[in-house]
């Protein structure tokens, strides 16, 4: 371990030249100091300072490399006057001075196009690029001197040390799948919206849906929240998708597909769902053959099956499906349901296996008489099966047939409960009843307020701080629930509140239905016990996180069933990231990263997003853009998609808050 | 529904802008702001009429409590802001922008075509910048000659304004912005297909690095006299300056920061009937043609003024007044007047760019007319509009605004206007007569005949729910369709009833003015005078004719356009012959001038008495629009009165439409020698098929009497078996066929 030399990180001073060990500060932040393995890096630069590592740091060399990847960098610059000259001329200058020809001129225009750069840059690369720079010209001023006075090259000018830079935005670092969204909201500004499609296209294919059913991590770190509120990154994503659909466009890709290898490398990928799509796509578009095989009639796994008609209409998801089932490729097996036999043959027929199942076993509530069987017990993911099948595939029977004017008591607290009362209001039932432990501003958290708002409206009582202790039936059916209720206690030494049951304080529901929505956990039936594979404490396939494969060679893992139930956008980031690995994997039998995903993982450990940057330049108190709604007497009856999305207008306005908030950073090694 | 309006667009607000306090509404920009109260504020990339682009950062201000610059293009105000548009901070970062706008810009403005107009060349004036400070690696990049106009890269300042005007405007989306840092350049992405309409984003250009081909090299901008007019090809009657010197129009510009000009419009320019001096024995000749003329033709391209003259001359000499496509809209909009009881149709092109879905119903309308297109594109990129296309024939030119095709059969859009208002009208109250009558309608029929499914209509309507701002663009293959009455009146229910934004495109020219100003017959008989018409005395402004007469860019008068406005043109070059008014007056009419006659259009029809030179022809600075006026609304009897619809005549087999390809309208922008003036048939494989023709076969076919000699070609982008047919190389005849645009096709062979 190197060890920090220097940083002026995130308004962190650090100047450990010349001190001893012991008289060294250290930093507070997760600097990559380590670049990968046992490579360690001489420096870390970016938006908001520069760290060295190295003693021996090369200053000039490293600030004209930052200004040269501006310049490389071809998304966000060349768009506004200072960026586009500006850039430019920081790297000539600079790169003037590392020469060994730069005079004291050059720094004076380095600090004056600096100057115009950080008031007036479009995006903030243009504004944060010179920070760092200015920093180096500030603290390694002696560096700079000597290749201006005595006119030689910087200290290893032309050297062998590498730099590798990354752009990033603080919402592009928080998306589990990476999504370039400034570059998607650009093109929805630009109203260019094939443009804002490819973008989204370059690390998520389900545009369609992430534009629908995201819970959106992305906008809880959301710079414009420093200002007033987060931009609706999740609905313009819809932009692009539905003009892709309206106009009756060929498939737009990200980048050309490269043709089919037909070199007799396969990867066979188990489980429709959003990780599978997802690793299908990108394995097509290098090439690479792949055979999906899928248990259900119907593709899409459980945004098919488990999402309601009403917040992820099919017709659009089936878009983002055909997208992927639309490349040459890529094949799929439907109905085929692989159990332990047949994925030991698939292990040992294809190249690589990526495993790409959900988790839809219901957990139990864990209450007294609790007796699956007993009728009018109902898994939610049964249940949500059987509503989606008949509404979305015309399969099986309407559930009104079962709900119509009966009570349905649910338990959960997660978006799958959400689902079960909307659908079950939506199926007729007389009345609906949420249970949940904890409160109203848990619920929304743990969904979102549109959700537990537009449940509220449609009829579902909700009633919080509570759980079953008891159920009762009549020896066929459920027929009443017995219900302690809870408060929340602080901790009076600042801890966490508890939840304390209120003595007393029990009361009862009769009800026709119980549908426990607690939470899911895997069917590993189909893993062979003979392969030992390591699983996470929750009983989920244990990976490193990172390249995704589990702990048998060639058989990889993404989506709920490594992660456990968990968002789409997490599958289609573990999903696409395993795609990466395993198109190296099948033709060197290694495990690697690229440089970007080093990176990539560098950059969330360091966390971009900083909540308590001030804001400046923008004009604060524009409000969020809204999309209208169905009324409730519009939407409760049947299964109309509730959220019509923006008007154009509305979502050029959001468009135009956006601050792109791009950043590049680099290291040295 | 619930509430929505999140946003607050239109609640008031109060902003103090350099110390004074201003009300406004919420949802503009501060820029907007300013302008309106004529505060200038610098800016290299806005333009007015498109979406604010942000690329020069020009335009910052400061607000008081608000840390760092606030973009003022882009930031709307907010209720109490307290900004400052101009102070010494303000104007050093402007001024160090304005340094980097002229790094590396070549100096040899004395060999740019811009030079004298050039934003880049006044503000580097205005900020006081002698010398160009930075310097960066130059780039090799040389000029791309894209057709009608040129890009050199090295003169680009990057302010992004073309790529808007061909993504937000015209539609063409030709022009995209490649990125990449200092390297980043416009390209063209469908140079093959050498867009006219890339003459806008030229105009827009601030500085020289778009330019029209053919004019580059040929004039310094400080030379040429701008003539303000009106553009008389397609009935748009655009905005447009003819730029002259020593009597030639060297180019055509316009107030491109608030309107916009087409190809036609930009390059069509050079039709004028030159050379001409008084002919006095064709002129003799000419009064008696008129004093025994039975039946007086005229073509559209007919000013209001000489429309009238005409008329005044009909009552006077009792001729038949024909002029068959101005008739047929005549006809049209008395039947559309039925229903709504108003004289003109109600809609405007703002409304349709502000809609939130449009229909297009019987017109090619990218080729018909480029301005209305312009608007739907509007609509479709600043209000994700939904557009459905209703035609016998699709047009893959504009895939990328609509968002449905909807294919009728040929001849059936009578049955197509009443599944429309059937479709459209299903939850509106309306009056017993209307509702029984479409109640009544056997819609499985209809279906089946006009070949729309009923599915296509609920799509249609599904696409429409919950959303309000609709327009319906109707055009001309329904004003000369037999039953033209019936569906005016089925489309009026839409502007009547369900609050639809209707605009009935008028035919090319001036057809709309001619059809308010005059009262035309039907059908011409015995002895025949033309004015820019073929007939037994031809007045024409082609040349050639019987007596020669000036063009439009000869003469002073105004035109009536498709947004209802009275529009002046004026004369771009001098014409030393007889004008109609001279013959007028020999046949008893009295004034000197032709634009007397100005004062005195039709009140009843909407005109308004008004001096010609007392027409104002400008834009104010916010971009309102201050050209002639609004033609009034006039009331008319109402008669709801549905006939039932007609069994519907099939057209199998080939059949041709009358169709002229995109900036072409009429003889005289045939003769302009900027256009692309290829005539053909123009046909799909499957055409080719039915006919047995191949590409590059001649064959000669009869239409209203006009003999047509055609080239045939196949377009593999084209389907089914409709071809198109233009007639604008034909001469004044081109103006004679003028019935329904669809034909079947009834061909020989020409000799080979």
């Amino acid at each position: 371990m190197s060890g920090i030399v220097f940083s002026t990180w995130r308004g962190e001073f650090i100047d450990n030249r010349g001190k001893s060990s012991d008289e060294s500060s250290q930093s507070e932040f997760k600097l990559p100091e380590t670049y990968h393995g046992e490579k360690n890096s001489k420096a870390f630069i970016g938006w908001d300072g520069v760290a060295i590592f190295d003693e021996d740091i090369d200053a000039v060399e490293l600030a004209s490399k930052y200004a040269a990847q501006y310049q490389e960098y071809s998304e966000a610059c060349g768009r506004c006057a200072p960026g586009r000259w500006g850039g430019r001329i920081l790297y000539d200058l600079l790169d003037k001075i590392a020469r060994g020809e730069g005079s004291h001129d050059d720094i004076a225009h380095l600090k004056e196009i600096s100057k115009t750069m950080m008031a007036t840059s479009k995006c903030e690369i243009g504004k944060t690029v010179p920070k760092p720079i200015l920093d180096l010209m500030e603290h390694y001023e002696a560096q700079f001197d000597t290749c201006i006075e005595l006119q030689i090259p910087s200290r290893h000018y032309g050297g062998n040390t590498d730099y590798i830079a990354k752009v990033t935005a603080p919402c592009t670092d928080m998306c589990p799948a990476h999504v370039d969204i400034p570059a998607y909201i650009e093109g929805v500004r630009d109203m260019v919206f094939t443009d804002s499609l490819a973008a989204t296209r370059q690390t998520m294919p389900l545009a369609h849906t992430c534009g629908r059913v995201c819970p959106h991590p992305c906008e809880d770190a959301c710079r414009r929240a420093n200002l007033d509120e987060p931009i609706s990154i999740m609905e313009l994503k819809r932009l692009g998708a539905d003009y892709e659909t309206d106009h009756d466009l060929e498939w737009l890709h990200p980048r050309t597909p490269k043709p089919p290898r037909n070199d007799g490398k396969k990867v066979a990928i188990v489980g429709a769902g959003p990780a599978g799509l997802t690793a299908a796509y990108y394995l097509a578009l290098e090439g690479i053959q792949v055979d999906i095989f899928e248990e259900l009639p119907v593709n899409g796994g459980e945004v098919a099956v488990g999402v309601p008609e009403y917040r992820m209409p099919v017709d659009k998801y089936n878009k983002d499906i055909e997208l992927v089932l639309s490349m040459p490729t890529v094949s799929i097996t439907n109905n085929y349901r692989v159990n332990a036999e047949r994925l030991k043959e698939l292990d040992a027929e294809y190249d690589a296996t990526l495993l790409g199942f959900g988790a839809r076993l219901s957990k139990k509530v864990r209450a007294e008489n609790e007796n699956t069987k007993m009728g009018g017990y109902w898994g939610a993911i049964d249940m949500l099966d059987k509503v989606n099948l008949w509404h979305k595939y015309n399969i099986g029977s309407p559930a009104s047939n079962e709900l119509k004017d009966k009570v349905v008591v649910c338990v959960g607290g997660g978006f799958t409960s959400m689902d079960v009362v909307r659908c079950s209001i939506r199926e007729g039932a007389k009345k609906v009843i949420m249970l949940y432990r904890r409160d109203e501003k848990t619920i929304i958290r743990n969904t979102t307020y549109e959700e537990y708002h537009e449940a509220v409206e449609e009829g579902v009582e909700f009633i919080f701080h509570s759980a079953i202790e008891e159920i009762f039936d009549d020896g066929e059916n459920i027929t009443k629930l017995k219900v302690n209720r809870f408060e929340l206690v602080p901790d009076p030494n600042g801890g966490r509140a508890q939840l304390v049951k209120i003595e007393g304080g029990d009361f009862e529901i009769e009800c026709d239905y119980l549908i426990p929505a607690v939470s899911q956990a895997l069917d590993t039936q189909l893993l062979p016990e003979e392969w030992n594979l390591e699983m996470t404490s929750w009983n989920s396939i244990l990976t490193n996180g990172k390249d995704f494969m589990t702990s048998r060679p060639g058989l990889f893992a993404a989506g709920d069933c490594e992660y456990g139930p968990m968002t789409i956008v997490n599958a289609v980031g573990q999903a696409r990231r395993a795609a990466s690995v395993i198109s190296r994997y099948i033709y060197d039998g290694k495990c690697t990263l690229t440089d970007d995903e080093i990176m990539e993982d560098h950059l969330a450990k360091l966390r971009v997003y900083d909540k308590k940057e001030k804001i400046t330049g923008w004009m604060p108190g524009l409000p969020r853009a809204e999309s209208e709604k169905l009324g409730v007497d519009e939407r409760k009856s049947n299964n109309k998609e509730v959220n019509l999305g923006f008007t154009g207008e509305e979502a050029i306005a959001e468009a135009e808050r956006c601050m792109r908030c791009y950043y590049i950073s680099m290291v040295a090694v | 529904m619930s509430a929505h309006n999140s946003m607050n667009t239109g609640k008031e607000i109060s902003v103090t802008i350099n110390g004074q306090e201003f009300k406004s509404t919420f949802g503009k920009t501060i820029l907007e702001i300013a302008r309106e109260h004529d505060i200038y504020v610098p800016t290299m990339c806005y333009l007015t009429k498109v979406q604010p682009i942000g690329s020069c950062r020009m335009c910052v201000v400061e607000v008081e409590g608000v840390e760092g610059m606030i973009l003022s293009c882009q930031e709307k105000a907010t209720d109490g802001a307290v900004i400052t548009t101009d102070s010494d901070a303000l104007f050093e970062e402007r001024q160090s922008i304005m340094k980097l706008y002229n790094v590396n810009h070549p100096l040899e403005c004395g060999v740019c075509d811009k030079s004298g107009e050039c934003d880049l060349q006044n503000k580097t004036m205005e900020f006081n910048l002698e010398a160009q400070d930075f310097t960066a690696r130059d780039q090799n990049r040389p000029v791309e000659n894209w057709g009608h106009v040129s890009y050199d890269p090295a003169l680009c300042i990057m302010c992004e304004k073309c790529v808007r005007v061909s993504t937000e405007i015209t539609g063409d989306e030709a022009l995209k912005i490649k990125f990449g840092g200092y390297g980043s350049t416009i390209v063209n992405t469908k140079k093959e297909k050498n867009y006219a309409s890339l003459g806008e984003a030229a105009a827009v250009c601030p500085v020289g690095a778009l330019v029209s081909t053919k004019f580059k090299y040929t004039a310094n901008a400080w030379e040429l006299t701008k003539i303000p007019s009106a553009c008389p090809h397609c009935g748009g009657g655009c905005q447009m300056y003819y730029e002259v010197k020593q009597d030639r129009i060297y180019r055509v510009t316009n107030e491109f920061e608030f309107s916009t000009l087409c190809g036609a419009g930009r390059f069509g320019f050079d039709y004028a009937n030159e050379g001409v001096t008084k002919d006095k024995e064709a002129f003799a000749k000419a009064v008696e043609a008129f004093n025994k003329a039975d039946t007086v033709l005229l073509s559209n391209q007919t000013s209001n003024e000489e429309a009238l003259i005409l008329q005044k001359l009909k009552e006077k000499l009792g001729f038949k007044l024909v002029s068959p496509e101005a008739r047929a809209y005549q006809k049209f909009m008395q039947a559309y007047g039925n229903i709504t009881g108003k004289h003109l149709y109600g809609g405007t092109l703002k409304r349709i760019s502000e809609s939130k879905a449009v229909i297009i119903f019987g017109s090619r309308i990218n080729d018909d007319a480029p301005a209305v297109k312009y608007h739907v594109n509007m609509a479709s990129k600043w209000h994700q509009a939904r557009v459905a296309y209703m035609h016998p024939i699709e047009d893959k030119e504009i895939q990328n605004i609509v968002t449905q095709f909807i294919k009728y059969e040929v001849g059936s859009e009578e049955g197509v206007a009443a599944l429309l208002a059937d479709t459209l009208l299903k939850e509106t109250e309306l009056p017993k007569a209307v509702r029984s009558f479409l109640d009544d309608l056997d819609i499985g029929y209809l279906s089946a005949e006009t070949n729309v499914g009923e599915e296509e209509l609920e799509a249609l309507r599904k696409s429409l729910l919950k959303k309000s701002g609709f327009s319906l663009v109707v055009g001309s293959d329904l004003y000369a369709h037999p039953r033209a009455e019936q569906i005016a009146k089925l489309a009026a229910l839409l502007e009547q009833y369900a609050g639809f934004n209707v605009v009935c495109v008028p035919p090319a020219g001036n057809a709309m003015g001619i059809s308010l100003v005059c009262d035309l017959d039907d059908e011409a008989e015995g002895a025949t005078v033309g004015y820019n018409m073929p007939a037994d005395f031809t007045l024409s402004a082609l040349g050639g004719g019987d007596l020669d007469m000036p063009a439009m860019n000869q003469q002073e008068g105004t035109l009536t356009t498709v947004d209802k406005r009275v529009v002046p043109m004026n004369a771009a070059l001098p014409y030393g012959g007889y004008v109609l008014n001279d013959v007028a007056n020999v046949l008893g009419m009295d004034a000197e001038y032709t634009i007397e006659y100005t004062k005195i259009l039709p009140e009843e029809k909407g005109f308004e008495a008004i001096e010609f030179d007392a027409l104002p022809d400008y834009f104010d600075s916010v971009g309102t629009e201050h050209r002639g006026y609004l033609l009034k609304a006039r009331k008319v009897s109402v008669s709801r009165n549905f006939d039932e619809v007609e069994e519907l005549e099939g057209y199998d087999g080939a059949v041709v439409y009358r169709c002229d390809p995109v900036e072409q309208f009429s003889a005289f922008t045939a003769k302009s020698s900027l256009l692309e003036d290829e005539a053909v048939l123009l046909g799909s494989q499957q055409f080719a098929t039915a006919t047995r023709l191949k590409d590059g076969d001649r064959i000669t076919f009869a239409i209203d009497g006009v003999d047509f000699d055609r080239l045939f070609k196949i377009d593999t982008t084209m389907k089914g078996t409709i071809a198109l047919n233009p007639t604008f190389d034909m001469g004044l005849s081109g103006a004679l066929v003028s019935s329904y645009r669809f034909k079947r096709l009834d061909f020989e062979r020409a000799g080979n």
